[in-house]
């Protein structure tokens, strides 16, 4: 009786074991599987940088294209040599793969030269924190062009875009604010097309600026103030009309006889352009009384002068 | 062979490019739509049939891929003045006029039409309205303003030319044959009408005159609640821009 017991325990044991071993077995094939099925998933969001501002647009190749097609084609014809492939991968090139604090412009410098165009003199229309109102104003008159309404400045208006070093290159989730890295893809380009467009720009050009914000209409900080009257081309260009534009209903924080415009006329006389300055300059302020028709500042243009 | 212009180039990339602009930068809230089924629907609308036969029932399909709920009170109807309405209304963020609905987006301002018996694209040349009224693109608009109209709702408003020749509600017309017989009575509480001037234009028509009156009777003959101004303050400055 004794010797039966024995064995009958030794085998309950051993087959608690064999249940314990396949059991663990079973465990670590588990794991070493699902580690094996999900390392792949995981391999692309983790590994990217992460940045403070909204990521590449979704399907920017499609916009890009599709809007370039739409310029050269619809609203440009003359431009109709443009190839908007070429165009679209210079500016993949420019910045795919690539560490978003470490663009420079020799990146863009294929894209810029691929999609410049010349701009008619007496055409160019500057502007420093009035986008809004510069570009209504510029849908509704095509005799002025701002660099939004250029290819370049076209195609990239209100979209953005960044790299990364890790597979699929392209960062879609965040992107490099300025005050994160100055050298990211977006400032850089946007500086390059700024620099571009003062220095394609003949005869009379025309800059609106915004009378009704505190920190001053003319800041030297700004892309207007830093790249752009600097790159103005004094054996082309030969006069510069301020539009100095107050919100209706103000506030009136500036007019031409401020100081910021003091300033920005005193650079410009030092690098021999001629001045002439203009508060609320009429037509823009039309469209300003869009919106404002009954203010004592929006009489109708049969009354005007 | 036609007398108007050809399909315009690159019409596939532009329909699809200007269609993932909407839904990523335009217009977001939206949501997802899928552009390259979009463009197909689109592009079998006309392919493969006689330019002269097309429907507007043709483009049903795009219609509902496209389909998108218009923000009460911000449609805005108009006749013989684009440019200004599109100024007026501001790339939609104050008004949603046709062209700054999806559908109405993809497709301003090009030009399109197939031939019979092939799957490709007539680049040289399409047929014009007086040519035969059944082609691509006058189906086309057709089939966006019914369906515009359909979708619109609460305060409507109508911009028309004061100056036009031929009078500021033309009859055939857009508005007249596809966007008031359209238009859903228990949605709209009331349509505002608006009959601008050229500057220096002549003052052809005005509320409660010739065509005008004609429009507005119309409306309240079919139970709206009509109102209508003269040179609206807010669109004259626009006007004063040219």
């Amino acid at each position: 009786m004794p010797l039966q017991q024995g064995s009958a325990r030794v085998r309950q044991r051993t087959v608690l074991l064999v249940g314990i071993a396949v059991l663990l077995a079973a465990l670590v094939l588990a794991v070493v599987l699902a580690s094996l099925l999900t390392h792949g998933r995981h391999e692309v969001s983790p590994k990217m940088l992460k940045w403070k501002d909204r990521g590449t647009t979704k399907n920017l190749q499609e916009v890009i294209l599709g809007r370039c097609y739409n310029y050269i084609t619809a609203q440009h014809p003359e431009l109709g040599d443009k190839d908007c492939l070429k165009i679209w991968e210079s500016l993949k090139d420019a910045f795919i793969y690539k560490n978003p604090c470490n663009i420079t412009p020799e990146d863009y410098q294929p894209l810029m030269e691929l999609a410049s165009h010349p701009i008619p003199c007496n055409k160019s229309l500057f502007w420093s924190k009035t986008g809004d109102l510069v570009h209504r104003y510029t849908k509704s008159n095509q005799n002025f062009l701002t660099l939004e309404d250029t290819l370049l400045g076209y195609m990239a208006d209100r979209v953005s875009w960044c790299g990364d070093p890790s597979a699929p290159g392209i960062n879609y989730e965040s992107c490099p604010k300025r005050n994160e890295c100055e050298s990211n893809p977006g400032s850089v380009f946007w500086k390059m097309a700024s620099k571009m467009f003062a220095e394609a720009a003949c005869g009379v050009v025309q800059v609106m600026l915004n009378g009704s914000v505190e920190a001053g209409a003319f800041r030297s900080s700004s892309i207007f103030g830093s790249i752009e009257i600097f790159n103005l081309d004094p054996d082309k260009v030969t006069e510069v009309h301020i539009w100095l534009m107050q919100n209706i209903g103000g506030p009136q924080s500036e007019s031409c006889s401020g100081q910021s415009i003091q300033r920005l006329i005193s650079i410009l006389e030092e690098r021999n352009f001629r001045i002439i300055c203009e508060d609320n300059y009429r037509p823009v302020q039309l469209l300003q009384c869009v919106h404002n028709p009954d203010h004592t500042d929006c009489r109708l243009c049969t009354n005007s002068s | 062979k036609w007398k108007g212009e050809g399909t315009t180039q690159n019409l596939e990339s532009i329909v699809i490019g200007r269609c993932y602009d909407y839904i990523r930068i335009v217009n977001p809230a939206v949501g997802e739509k899928n552009c390259s089924q979009i463009w197909e629907a689109f592009k079998n609308a006309f392919i493969n049939k006689d330019p002269c036969s097309i429907l507007p029932k043709d483009y049903e399909l795009f219609i509902n891929l496209t389909l998108h709920t218009i923000p009460p009170n911000k449609s805005l109807f108009w006749e013989n003045n684009q440019l200004l309405v599109n100024s007026f209304a501001a790339r939609g963020r104050r008004y949603m006029s046709v062209g700054d609905t999806l559908f109405g987006f993809v497709g301003d301002f090009l030009n399109w039409c197939g031939q019979a018996d092939s799957p490709g694209l007539d680049y040289e040349s399409c047929p014009t309205m007086t040519e035969c009224e059944n082609n691509a693109v006058d189906s086309f608009w057709r089939m966006a303003s019914i369906t515009y109209a359909q979708h619109s709702s609460g305060v409507i408003q109508v911009l028309l030319n004061g100056s036009a020749e031929g009078g500021a509600y033309p009859q055939p017309g857009f508005f007249a044959d596809y966007e008031i017989p359209n238009l859903q009575k228990d949605k709209i509480s009331q349509i505002v009408i608006w009959v601008v001037d050229d500057i220096e234009g002549p003052d052809a028509d005005s509320c409660g005159t010739n065509s005008v009156k004609t429009l507005e009777t119309r409306l309240k003959t079919l139970g709206f609640d009509v109102t209508c101004t003269d040179n609206y303050k807010s669109v004259m400055f626009l006007l004063c821009l040219d």
